[in-house]
């Protein structure tokens, strides 16, 4: 049940859903450098672990994409620079 | 607020106007996430993706819940309120607009002689 592959919708779903959750990580990461309220900042911190966690949960199930491609050492190389 | 950004006057109050905007950024994003993914549990049939999706659906509403009930008592967010909302929302655009206006950045900010070299590439 494991190995079976996405289909190709709910690859793009995961895809959608990966690149959010992302964003959000790197945002709250950063704004938690920024806010005063200690509440606020506390609240950011559990988006931070709780994004952390989802995003593990969401490329486990990308694995199973039906375009899953080795994963390089780094970014490829941009066609524009 | 006027169109000095080093007047000293335009730091008054100025960490809860921040915060109150970053809080506002937060709620909107918890919010969106919730829709994103239940739009994507709509659309998901394998039951591991789904259940993942389902996990992350709950943790979100209940994340967005705690955002709100927090502006809530910081008196950043007034849902009962209408008429103090509405003072809010034309008084942060107004700022946020002036703030806009504002030349805050040198021209040139691309500082890429700054990065993006290994040693002695550039010799």
């Amino acid at each position: 049940m494991n190995k079976q592959t996405l289909a190709a919708h709910e690859s793009l779903d995961i895809h959608e859903v990966l690149n959010f959750k992302t964003l959000c990580l790197a945002k709250s990461k950063l704004m938690q450098g920024i806010v005063f309220d200690q509440d606020l900042r506390a609240l950011m911190q559990k988006d931070v672990e709780q994004s952390l966690q989802a995003i593990e949960e969401l490329q486990a199930i990308y694995k199973n994409a039906p375009f899953q491609a080795p994963i390089p050492q780094t970014r490829p190389t941009p066609i524009i620079n | 607020m006027n169109n000095d950004y080093q007047d000293p006057i335009n730091a008054l109050n100025m960490p809860e106007k921040a915060d109150m905007t970053f809080a506002m950024d937060f709620l909107i994003r918890a919010k969106e996430g919730v829709r994103n993914t239940a739009i994507a549990l709509t659309e998901t049939i394998t039951p591991e993706a789904r259940a993942v999706l389902r996990k992350q659906l709950h943790q979100g509403i209940a994340l967005h819940q705690e955002i709100a009930e927090l502006m809530l008592s910081k008196k950043w967010f007034h849902p009962y309120e209408l008429h103090e909302q509405y003072q809010l929302d034309h008084l942060s655009a107004l700022e946020t607009i002036q703030i806009g206006q504002m030349n805050l950045f040198p021209e040139d900010t691309s500082r890429k002689s700054m990065f993006d070299r290994t040693p002695d590439e550039h010799h």
